[in-house]
């Protein structure tokens, strides 16, 4: 250790360090400038980017030793005195920022470049930030914002009072900015003790034992956890309980728990972990979905309560129409077997909690997207009651369905918080987070489609492997969806699939955004593609003719109401100018068209229960701010200001006067959390029956005092008035006759879902109030020597109802097209021999500024029936026509089917060989 | 338990007897390879000597018949050069396609060209290469990459080595016994453990390109247009009746290659192939990699030719 003097910000710091801690390491944790995020640890993401002697360096990865006698400077070095750098509030303006965690490296990044380069264009912006990942936005908004900041170009100014429909920052954007919203790791906690996990080097072995009497010596060593300390089994599924938070007896894949030491301080328990010897007896490995499915031997199987004899989790199957009818009476027929790699969610904040225990029970702060799954989870592990448990969710830097589930880590340190009386802190590297994984699963699937002689769609089989890894997750529900949700965009009369999923020693497979349809619409669109070339019709013509029409019932009876289908579709063939170049390209550059829906929230919550599935208090008291309360998560897709606005629409208020609580198991009523897309639809509408209620309440107030009809009163632009104006108060004077005698007043508003669907078993799956629609046309250049796929275009549309913030449905449009472009072409989750290969940045390739073509978005309002002011999901469904769309533009390009995901070019090579060699 | 040492050297003599001291060391310039490995725990070295603030490392000099670029310069200090990008134009691609704008910031030109060499079973956390069973490169038994082979074929990923060769550049090394000027493929010495022919003390100084008209191609191969390492660099510069291949990314050092004008593409390439020793040790596949060098060299030799 050594004793330094360290210049950050203007300020002289004296610290000890050892020789080698990194820049970033000590700003964090010395300095508590917390405002530099660390998210991948290898200089692979420019999250950790400040500035040494004005040049912009990655912290991570930079000696703090280096940087003696040098000026530092951080995120929290850029607003002066409180008042935002320019920049900052053009992140903010242009919707640049979502989950938040990779801004302060953005914005460090950017006033670097920008010395050299004061004028630059969007392509240099972009290759100014080609060492700083982003995966929520896609970008666009992150260079729009850096070009006007640039250019000098002014803020329009808005009308404060308008609500809907007006894009707006999100709430607590400039806190991101300046570096200042504090995220799970950030937070400072007095006393802490840290958590470290040993992790299994076997794919599927049995544990012989476990001896850790040395790593228990080692100084500052408070304790070490093994299975048999927390045997009991979770999941997030009550259906599908099947894993515990430590292995018990075996592990089932490479990076599985086996113990956890906690120390005080994370090298300690990192030192400690070194001392601990584990014996493992290796059982027949399973690592290929194809092998799951057959019969296995004794002690083969990697959960003994799978139904067969065999490593099948779960089978879906359904059917509908006459299947075998419909493929006699079909015209053209395509059949295709489809291959695709798992996927990570690649949020930026890796997964992070902090558990304490005191007279009011447990606290746990955690990066979760669903508080309330994980309450659930502790009670029933942990065996206390739920009202002796308080999840908390900070600021949380993006999800995508991967903080979905209950997790070890958060179970582990809530029990040692509990059994030490400490409180207990983890935090885990990227590579851990890639070995949580929950990602998409992989998939090999067979897909058979056929179009009758009137072009229409007769007939669509599938039948899909699903590899869920070593443990359940939403693995059941996946089975379900992926076939499903193939019931629409199109009519179908005849239709069948089936789904195995199935264990493997792999990491485990859950939800990721655009949950189970992903692959399966990539099939089905893909076959579309090729039916319309057989049957010699325009690809958009073929999809408008079989589009189903808003207000009908789907074969598998889900109610469609809005439906915007035809009009994304049409939008975006023009907008691509679709008619004059489709097939008319030179060779090596194509254009490509796919459709697809998803569901806006699942109508069916997880635990069955009377419930409702969303409930948002408000209250207001004599100052007049109306304060939101609220079990949903924003994860970054700005939900908390989605309720501050509609809130705000109903009451005639603006922003200034709203505040909001949310996810807290404490102090919010329960949301059921941030997935499957039903925040904006379930959160919203009883965040609006609230505000009704509350407004409801007013009237009668001021229509009591002064004696004015309710009926003639009005509440608009923080004033209360009648028609005549007789009566015209300010918003305050008619919350101090609401509040008059009675105090501080609370209304509540929920949200059910109505009773939908079928009765036949497995009805209930992909069942919701109502379903988004979107569609995509992408524009390729191939390189026909090296194979490579270039993408110049994206042109999307998405009917989400109505967008309540346009600026954040843009947002989760762009970011759900560069997510999906990702699986397209460079993201896969590569094992070898059941180790995963690729657990960082650098080698999961996450698209960056420079792999990004141009985003030409498009919103679609179809005004839902039942959506909150009309509004229904955008934040998923509107990746799954981008992955077919870009493989049909190869097709146009050059006449070659894709098949597998990621692209690999590779394969397009051995298809061009194999099609010019006439096979 | 020896305590960990951050050394800053004023001179290359200083760091030269700092390492003497220290025998348990490593240089760093820029560092953003070191620190990785540091964090993967591939190098567990308790010294660092710091080499960027040694004044005589810094210097870029543009000379009537060369150029002397000092190896502490940095790589975005390289790049906005414009003397230096008119005069190399091959160099100045070379460089915008290392790594990323950030890394660049402090990266150095030294530390690429010194940077160790490369394989997706190595580079990897202790833990991983612990639970695969440790390979060649970290004192293991067998090549994972090739299935059991005595040897590594660790890649050389150097973007700067590859063209910098293909320029004819020169280095000079300080060490014990002096200063001295080499050829820079001379530095390479094909094991994909112990990449480079030098002491351990020596410190790579200069790089020195003579000024010649040639005709220069660039071309790397790589999935997304940033951060990444290479899978294949082709380097060429064509002068007089000297054609001067240089791969980079498929073999454990710098495949050069030099041939007369009147041979034909097709033969190169056969050629050239043939000298890469290339394992499937990144995300690309083997084949893919080998088809490669002949299309980017055709690509190259016909724009320049």
């Amino acid at each position: 250790m050594t004793q330094i003097e360290l210049w950050v910000n203007g300020n002289k710091h004296q610290l000890l360090v050892d020789e080698h801690d990194t820049l970033s390491f000590i700003l964090r944790n010395k300095i508590q400038l917390t405002g530099t995020k660390v998210a991948c640890e290898q200089g692979s993401c420019g999250a950790c980017t400040v500035h040494v002697n004005g040049l912009a360096v990655q912290s991570c990865i930079t000696p703090v030793l280096k940087c003696v006698g040098k000026r530092i400077s951080t995120i929290e070095n850029v607003a002066d005195k409180g008042t935002p750098h320019p920049l900052q509030q053009k992140f903010v303006e242009k919707g640049a920022i979502q989950c938040g965690y990779c801004t302060p490296g953005m914005i460090m990044s950017t006033l670097d470049f920008l010395k050299g380069n004061p004028k630059p264009t969007r392509r240099e912006i972009e290759e100014g930030l080609s060492g700083n990942l982003c995966r929520c936005t896609g970008y666009k908004k992150i260079v729009d914002a850096i070009k006007e900041y640039a250019d000098e170009k002014l803020s329009n100014s808005s009308d404060k009072f308008k609500m809907i429909g007006e894009g707006r920052p999100y709430i607590e954007a400039l806190k991101k900015a300046k570096g200042e919203a504090d995220y799970t790791d950030d937070i400072l906690e007095k006393n802490t003790l840290h958590c470290k996990f040993l992790r299994s080097p076997f794919a599927h072995a049995e544990i012989k034992s476990i001896n850790f009497k040395e790593a228990l010596k080692v100084e500052g060593v408070v304790d070490v956890v093994t299975g048999k300390d927390i045997p009991n089994k979770f999941g997030v599924l009550p259906i599908s309980e099947d894993e515990t938070a430590l292995a018990v007896h075996k592990v089932r894949y490479i990076g599985e728990i086996v113990v956890a030491v906690v120390a005080e301080s994370e090298k300690i328990a990192e030192k400690a972990l070194s001392k601990i010897e584990v014996k493992y007896a290796p059982y027949k490995q399973y690592l290929d979905m194809m092998d799951s499915i057959e019969d296995v031997k004794e002690n083969e199987q990697i959960h003994s309560h799978s139904r067969f004899n065999n490593n099948i989790h779960k089978k879906a199957e359904l059917r509908f129409g006459d299947q075998k009818k419909g493929f006699e009476t079909s015209h053209y027929q395509v059949e295709r077997e489809f291959d695709f790699e798992g996927i990570n969610h690649g949020f930026t904040e890796p997964h992070a909690a902090i558990a304490k225990w005191d007279e009011n029970g447990l606290t746990i702060k955690t990066a979760t997207q669903v508080p309330h799954y994980l309450h659930r989870s502790l009670a029933k592990v942990l065996e206390i009651p739920m009202n002796r448990i308080r999840v908390i969710k900070p600021y949380l830097g993006g999800g995508f369905g991967g903080k979905s589930d209950p997790f070890p880590h958060e179970i582990i340190i809530s029990y040692l918080a509990i059994k030490l009386g400490r409180t207990i802190r983890v935090r885990l590297n990227r590579e851990e987070v890639f070995l949580t994984n929950h990602g998409r699963h992989p998939t090999k699937m067979a897909v058979k489609m056929g179009l009758d002689k009137h072009n229409k769609i007769s007939v669509l089989d599938a039948d899909i492997i699903i590899d869920g890894g070593a443990y359940g997750s939403f693995g059941v529900v996946t089975s379900y969806y992926n076939g499903v949700l193939l019931q629409a965009p199109y009519e179908l009369s005849n239709f069948g699939f089936r789904t195995r999923r199935v264990y493997t020693n792999k990491p485990q497979s859950g939800a990721m955004r655009g949950h189970g349809a992903v692959n399966s619409r990539f099939a089905v669109e893909t076959i579309l593609d090729e039916l319309a070339h057989k049957a010699n019709i325009d690809p958009c013509q073929l999809r408008l003719h079989n589009l189903i029409s808003e207000n009908s019932i789907t074969l598998g009876q889900y109610r469609i109401t809005s439906n915007g289908s035809k009009q994304c579709l049409e939008t975006v063939m023009k907008q691509s100018d679709w008619k004059k170049k489709y097939g008319n390209l030179e060779k090596g550059k194509g254009l490509g068209v796919a459709g697809g829906f998803f569901i806006s929230g699942s109508a069916l919550p997880i635990h069955w229960n009377e419930y409702p599935q969303s409930v948002v208090h408000l209250k207001v008291d004599m100052d007049g701010r109306v304060l939101i309360t609220s079990g949903a998560s924003d994860i970054g897709q700005g939900s908390d200001t989605m309720l501050a606005i509609i809130v705000a629409e109903v009451l005639g208020l603006s922003i200034d006067n709203i505040f909001v609580v949310a996810a807290d198991t404490l102090l919010t009523p329960i949301d059921l959390g941030s997935y499957s897309s039903r925040v904006t639809f379930m959160a919203g509408n009883a965040a609006k029956m609230a505000a009704e209620n509350l407004k409801q309440r007013i009237l009668e107030a001021v229509s009591k005092a002064h004696n004015t009809d309710k009926s003639e009163i009005n509440i608009a632009k923080e004033r209360v008035f009648s028609n005549d104006k007789t009566l015209d108060i300010s918003w305050k004077e008619a919350i101090v006759f609401l509040t008059n005698k009675l105090g501080a007043i609370s209304t509540s508003g929920y949200y059910n879902s109505p009773k939908l669907g079928g009765d036949f078993k497995g009805a209930g799956a992909g069942l919701s109030p109502s379903y988004s629609f979107g569609s995509v046309v992408a524009e390729v250049d191939v390189d026909t020597d090296t194979g490579e796929v270039k993408l110049l275009n994206i042109w999307g549309a998405h009917d989400a109802g109505k967008a309540i913030n346009p600026l954040a449905v843009e947002g989760q449009l762009e970011g759900s097209w560069h997510m999906g472009l990702g699986q397209v072409m460079s993201e896969q989750m590569k094992y070898y021999n059941g180790m995963l290969l690729n657990a960082n940045f650098l080698d999961y390739k996450i698209p960056t500024s420079v792999d990004t073509p141009s985003i030409h978005t498009n919103i679609i309002e179809s005004i839902d029936p039942e959506g909150p002011f009309g509004a229904k999901e955008c934040g998923e469904g509107a990746i799954h026509p981008v992955l077919p769309a870009i493989a049909n533009a190869i097709y146009d390009a050059l006449g070659i089917r894709i098949t597998s995901l990621p692209i690999k070019a590779e394969d397009v090579l051995r298809k061009l060989k194999e099609l010019n060699d006439g096979e | 338990m020896m305590e960990n040492k951050y050394l800053i050297a004023k001179s290359c003599s200083q760091a030269i007897e700092m390492s003497k001291s220290n025998p348990d060391f490593s240089y760093i310039s820029g560092g953003t390879d070191l620190m990785i490995n540091k964090y993967q725990k591939n190098n567990i070295s308790k010294t660092l000597i710091d080499l960027s603030e040694i004044t005589e490392m810094k210097n870029l000099q543009i000379k009537e018949d060369k150029v002397i670029i000092a190896c502490a310069v940095s790589l975005s200090e390289l790049e906005k050069n414009k003397k230096i990008n008119s005069l190399f134009p091959s160099l100045n691609k070379a460089i915008k396609s290392i790594a990323s704008p950030l890394i660049r910031n402090s990266a150095t030109i030294g530390g690429n060209l010194l940077c160790d060499n490369r394989c997706m079973y190595y580079n990897q956390s202790e833990w991983w290469r612990e639970a695969v069973g440790n390979c060649l490169k970290c004192e293991g038994d067998i090549c994972i990459a090739s299935g059991g082979k005595r040897n590594c074929f660790a890649k050389m990923v150097s973007d700067l080595a590859a063209v910098l060769i293909s320029l004819n550049a020169l280095v000079s090394v300080v060490n014990n016994d002096g200063e001295k000027i080499i050829p820079l493929e001379d530095i390479y010495s094909g094991d994909g453990i112990y990449p480079h022919s030098l002491s351990a003390e020596s410190i790579l100084k200069e790089v020195v390109i003579p000024k010649r008209d040639s005709k220069v191609f660039f071309k790397k191969l790589r999935e997304r247009k940033t951060l990444e390492f290479t899978s294949l660099t082709c380097a060429i510069s064509v002068r007089d009746n000297n054609i001067r291949i240089v791969l980079g990314g498929v073999d454990p050092k710098p495949v050069v290659l030099d041939f007369d004008k009147d041979v034909t593409i097709e033969e190169i390439i056969v050629k050239s192939s043939k000298k890469c020793r290339i394992v499937k040790n990144d995300l690309y596949s083997r084949k893919y990699r080998k088809k490669m060098i002949g299309v980017f060299i055709k690509q190259g030799l016909k724009k320049i030719l």
